[in-house]
C-alpha cells in the first residue's frame, strides 16, 4: 500500500525516459542512434519502446530528429534520475558500498522504491545536491525541506510541549551559534522531547539524550525537526 | 608525569581534583563552576603527579572560551596523560569528548564517574567498553572518593598507549582526510595528521593556527565542496558521525535501563514548570532573605554583646593614655572589629553557608532558566541572576562572578546593577537596622520596591544605551541533589576568607584614617559649608554627612557612626521616620564601598569604576532627595 508516482510505468520504460532525459540534458533532441548505444540495445527496439511512449504522450517522437520529452515524461525522469543519485549517495555515504558499485545498483534500485522512501532517504542525506560522481541531483517538487510533504520540518520552538522530533537540519546562519548547538548535542539525527516552554519569552526546556538542556528560542530557531509520527521512536540515535 | 583532567560541564571534575590533589576547587551543582584552571602536585609511589583541572568543555571544536581555553592547554601543556572524566549517567555526551581525546593521540584513561547514580538506573558493563575504545576505565564516586585510589594506580602502574579506536564518518569525508593526509603539509608537530585534519575540517581555530595558509586554502575548497554536495557543514556532519558511534556504543554497553521517575524528579520538574516554579523561586528567594535577617541579626546581637562583655572599652582605655593619635588607632580596630563580628560573621557567613546549600542542591540554575526571558529584556542572559543572588551576600565575590557572562558590556551592566539596585547584607543591615526596626517594616518593605524598580528600570535603560543583544542561554539542567554538609562548609570557608584577607586591611586602614580626620575635626570643616545640601536637599541634620562620608568605606558603619554621632542609641528619639527613610534610601543605592571599589578597579579599569560611582551616588542623593521634597509636600 506504498504510494507510487502517479502512474505505473514499466521498468524498461522508466529507463528509456531517464536516458532520453540524459541525451537532451543539452537543450536538443535524443536520436534513436544514441539512445541505442546508450541503453546497449539494437535500434528497433529503441523505435518500438519510444513510438509506444510518444502514443502514451511522455515523448514527442519525430522521425530524423529523434524524441524530446514532454512535461509529462519530464516530471517521471526528472524522478526517477532524482531516485537514482540519492540513493547513490545514500549507498556510497551511509553503508559505505563501494563507488565502483553504487551506480549499478542505484540502477536497479530506483524503479522499487517508494517516494516515502526516497523522502526519507533525502532526509537522512541531509538533501545533498550532487551524487558522489558531482551530477546534480534534480531538486524535489516540493522545493525545500521546510515545506516536504511527507514530514514537513519544523523549528524546535514549534514542537508542543510533550512533543518528541529527530532533528533533521540546522540552519546555518551563524556559524557560532551552530557550533554551540553542536557542543551541546543537538545535531542531526539525533531525538528531542520537548518538555516545556518556559513563559516571559524564556527558553525551552528539552530533553536530548540523557541530558536536559534550557535552550534559549535564538537557538530552538535554528534546529530544524522532523516531529515523530508516532511517539514510540526508541530514544534519539543518530543514523548510520 | 603532567596529567591532563577534562571532561563535560558538571560532571565532578574539580570534585575528582579536589579528592586526587587534596587542593580545595570549589565545586557546585551547576555548569561552569571552574573558571579558571587549576594545578596540583601529588607524590604517589615515588611519582610526582601533576594534576591540571581545565574547564568543563562539551567538545574541543572550540566554539566559546571554555573550549577553546580547553583546547590550547591540552595543546600546550605537554600532558603525559589525559583523564577524560566521563558522567555515567550521559555516558553518550561524554564518549564523544572522548572520541576526540582519541582521535588526537592522547593518552587516555577514562574515569566514568557518577557512577552511583548510574547504578540505580542501569547497568553500564565497562569490560565491554574498555574493549571498545580500547582505553583503561575506571569506575568512580569522586563526590565519595571511590575509585580515586584506583585511578592513581592506573596512572602509577598502567602503560597507558595511544588507543587505535577510530570513529567512522561519513565516507566523503574519511576520502578528504585522506587525501588531504597525502600532502606532506598535513604533519604537525603534536598530533596525528587524521585528528588535525579532522579538527581543520571542523574549523577549530587554534588547529587553524598550525597550518600554511595555501594548505588552509585547499581544506576550504574540501569543505565548499561538502556543503554544496550535502547542504550542511562538514562540522555538523562530523558531530552526527560522533553522536551516531556514541549512540551505538551506549546501546551495546547499557542495559537493563529503569526509566528514572523518582520523587527527585517529581520535585525537580515542579520547580521548573512555571505555575509551580514561580512560586517555588519566590519562596526561596524570600526564605534566603528571611534567614539572613532574622538568624544574621540574632548572630550579630549574641556576638557583639560578647564583645561588648569581653573587650568593651578595652582600645578605647588603653588609648587614652596616648593622645589623639593613639585614640584614633585604637578607635579604628575597635570599629574595624566590630564591623567584622556585626556583619561580616553573622550576614555573610550565613549568606554564603545558604548559598552553598543553594548552589548544591543544583537549584540556581532553575532559577536561571525560569528568569531567563525577564533578564533578556533587561539586556542580560539568565545567568546574570547568580551574580546577583550573590550581590545579596557581598558585592565583591558578586562583581568577581560577572566573568561568567561572555562579553564586557553584559559584565558591566551586571556590575552596575548589581552595586545599585541589590543590597548587600551591609545594606540590609542597614535598611533593616534603621527603618526597619524603629520606622516599621512596612517602610522598609518600601525601600526594597525602589530598589526593584531601579533594578529593572536600570537594566532597561543600559540595555538601550548600550544596545547589543545579550547570548542566548544554552544551559544544561544538573539533576537536583541533596547538598553534603562538608562541601559546603569548605565553600563557605574559602569565600569569607576573602573578607579578612582582602576587606579587613582596607577596611582597618580606611577606619583609622576617617578617625584621624575626625579626631582633627578636619571633618567638621565640612558639616557646615554643606548643610544646604543635607539639610536643605535632603532634610536630614548636617552631621549626618560624617556618617554618609563613612559609608563610602563600608556601608553598615555609617549606621554605627549614627549611633556616635548623635550619641544615643534610640535613633527614633533623634531622627523621625521620614529622615530615617531617606538616610537608608541613599545608603540602598550608594556608592560601592572601598572593597567594592577595588574589586571594580580591578576588574574594569579606574575609569570605569569611578563612572559607577558617580552615577550610584548622584542616583542615591536624587532618591533622598525626591523622597523629602514628596514628603514635604504630601
Amino acid at each position: 500500500m506504498f504510494p507510487q508516482s502517479t502512474l505505473m510505468l514499466s521498468e524498461i520504460a522508466e529507463e528509456y525516459l531517464e536516458c532520453i532525459y540524459d541525451l537532451t540534458q543539452q537543450g536538443s533532441t535524443a536520436r534513436t542512434s544514441d539512445i541505442a548505444a546508450k541503453m546497449k540495445v539494437a535500434p528497433a527496439s529503441v523505435t518500438e519502446m519510444v513510438q509506444k511512449l510518444a502514443a502514451d504522450q511522455y515523448l514527442v517522437y519525430e522521425k530524423y530528429k529523434g524524441a524530446s520529452l514532454t512535461d509529462e515524461g519530464l516530471l517521471i525522469a526528472r524522478k526517477i534520475k532524482r531516485k537514482h543519485r540519492l540513493l547513490e549517495r545514500f549507498l556510497v555515504d551511509v553503508i559505505g558500498v563501494r563507488h565502483s558499485q553504487s551506480h549499478d545498483e542505484a540502477c536497479r534500485l530506483e524503479h522499487v522504491i517508494s517516494d516515502e522512501s526516497e523522502r526519507k532517504i533525502c532526509q537522512i542525506t541531509n538533501n545533498p545536491r550532487y551524487c558522489p560522481d558531482g551530477d546534480p541531483i534534480p531538486e524535489c517538487e516540493d522545493g525545500d525541506c521546510i515545506n516536504c510533504p511527507g514530514d514537513p520540518a519544523v523549528p524546535l520552538k514549534d514542537l508542543k510541549a510533550g512533543e518528541k522530533g529527530l532533528i533533521v537540519y540546522l540552519k546555518c546562519e551563524d556559524p557560532a551559534s551552530i557550533r554551540r548547538l553542536i557542543s551541546m548535542g543537538f545535531v542531526p539525527g539525533r531525538e528531542v522531547t520537548l518538555e516545556e516552554h518556559v513563559p516571559f519569552g524564556g527558553p525551552l526546556l528539552v530533553k536530548i539524550g540523557e541530558c536536559r538542556v534550557a535552550l534559549a528560542k535564538e537557538y530552538a530557531d535554528l534546529v530544524l525537526m522532523q516531529r515523530s509520527s508516532d511517539q514510540r521512536t526508541e530514544t534519539g540515535k543518530a543514523r548510520n | 608525569m603532567e596529567i591532563g583532567l577534562i571532561g563535560q560541564p558538571n560532571v565532578g571534575k574539580s570534585v575528582l581534583f579536589s579528592k586526587l590533589t587534596g587542593i580545595g576547587a570549589i565545586s557546585s551543582n551547576y555548569p561552569g563552576t571552574t573558571v579558571e584552571f587549576q594545578e596540583g602536585a601529588v607524590y604517589r609511589g615515588g611519582q610526582r603527579l601533576n594534576f591540571h583541572d581545565l574547564p568543563g568543555t562539551y567538545s574541543l571544536t572550540g566554539v566559546s572560551e571554555d573550549e577553546t581555553v580547553a583546547t590550547r592547554l591540552l595543546a600546550e601543556k605537554e600532558l603525559d596523560v589525559v583523564v577524560a572524566v566521563a558522567d555515567a549517567t550521559r555516558l553518550e555526551q561524554s564518549m564523544v569528548l572522548v572520541f576526540q581525546l582519541i582521535e588526537l593521540g592522547f593518552k587516555v584513561v577514562v574515569a566514568l564517574n557518577m557512577m552511583d547514580v548510574a547504578r540505580k538506573r542501569c547497568h553500564v558493563d565497562i569490560t565491554h567498553l574498555e574493549s571498545i575504545l580500547r582505553v583503561p576505565i575506571v569506575p568512580t564516586v569522586a563526590i565519595t572518593g571511590e575509585g580515586v585510589q584506583d585511578l592513581v594506580e592506573v596512572l602509577l602502574t598502567a602503560q597507558v598507549k595511544p588507543s587505535d579506536f577510530k570513529v567512522r564518518y561519513d565516507r566523503h569525508i574519511e576520502g578528504m582526510v585522506e587525501n588531504l593526509s597525502l600532502e606532506p603539509e598535513s604533519k604537525t608537530a603534536r598530533f596525528p595528521a587524521r585528528g588535525a585534519l579532522i579538527k581543520l575540517l571542523e574549523g577549530n581555530p587554534f588547529f587553524a593556527e598550525q597550518f600554511s595558509h595555501e594548505f588552509k586554502v585547499k581544506v576550504e575548497r574540501d569543505r565548499d565542496e561538502f556543503r554544496r554536495d550535502h547542504r550542511e557543514e562538514i562540522s555538523v556532519h562530523i558531530n552526527r558521525d560522533r553522536y551516531g558511534e556514541a549512540g551505538r556504543i551506549v546501546k551495546e554497553v547499557i542495559s537493563n535501563r529503569i526509566p528514572p521517575k523518582g520523587r527527585a524528579d517529581r520535585i525537580s520538574d515542579l520547580t521548573l514548570r512555571p505555575w509551580t516554579g514561580i512560586p517555588i523561586m519566590l519562596a526561596v528567594l524570600a526564605g534566603v532573605f528571611l534567614t539572613v535577617i532574622f538568624a544574621g541579626g540574632f548572630l550579630e546581637s549574641v556576638l557583639l554583646g560578647a564583645y561588648n562583655a569581653l573587650v568593651g572599652n578595652f582600645f578605647i582605655d588603653l588609648a587614652n593614655a596616648g593622645g589623639p593619635f593613639a585614640l584614633a588607632l585604637a578607635k579604628g580596630v575597635d570599629l574595624s572589629l566590630q564591623a567584622i563580628l556585626s556583619i561580616v560573621i553573622p550576614y555573610i557567613v550565613v549568606f554564603y553557608l545558604i548559598l552553598g546549600l543553594l548552589e548544591d542542591t543544583g537549584y540556581l540554575p532553575r532559577m536561571v532558566i525560569l528568569l531567563d526571558g525577564i533578564m533578556h529584556k533587561m539586556g542580560l542572559h539568565g545567568r546574570a541572576i547568580i551574580p546577583m543572588i550573590l550581590g545579596m551576600g557581598c558585592n565583591v565575590p558578586a562583581i568577581l562572578a560577572t566573568r561568567v557572562m561572555e562579553s564586557r558590556r553584559e559584565r558591566l551592566i551586571l556590575a552596575t546593577i548589581t552595586i545599585m539596585a541589590v543590597p548587600c547584607s551591609a545594606q540590609t543591615a542597614v535598611i533593616m537596622g534603621t527603618v526597619g526596626n524603629y520606622a516599621g517594616l512596612l517602610w522598609a518593605v518600601a525601600i526594597y520596591i525602589i530598589l526593584l524598580i531601579i533594578l529593572l528600570v536600570l537594566g532597561r535603560l543600559l540595555h538601550k544605551a548600550l544596545s547589543f543583544e545579550p547570548t542566548s542561554l544554552a544551559l544544561e539542567i544538573p539533576d537536583l541533589t541533596w547538598p553534603r554538609l562538608r562541601n559546603v562548609l569548605w565553600k563557605t570557608q574559602v569565600r569569607s576568607k576573602d573578607f579578612f584577607t582582602v576587606a579587613f586591611p582596607l577596611l582597618l586602614g580606611g577606619s583609622i584614617v576617617l578617625e584621624l580626620l575626625m579626631e582633627f575635626k578636619v571633618l567638621d570643616a565640612i558639616v557646615g559649608p554643606l548643610s544646604p545640601f543635607t539639610l536643605g536637599f535632603l532634610g536630614l541634620p548636617p552631621v549626618i554627612i560624617i556618617a554618609l562620608m563613612f559609608g563610602i568605606l563600608r556601608k553598615e558603619m555609617a549606621m554605627q557612626l549614627l549611633v556616635v554621632l548623635f550619641g544615643t542609641s534610640q535613633l527614633n528619639s533623634v531622627l523621625s521616620n521620614e529622615q530615617l527613610f531617606v538616610f537608608a534610601l541613599i545608603m540602598a543605592t550608594y556608592m560601592p564601598c572601598l572593597s567594592a571599589l577595588a574589586v571594580m578597579t580591578r576588574e574594569f579599569g579606574a575609569r570605569d569604576a569611578a563612572k559607577v560611582s558617580l552615577v550610584s551616588v548622584a542616583l542615591a542623593f536624587l532618591l533622598g532627595g525626591t523622597a523629602h521634597f514628596l514628603f514635604s509636600v504630601f
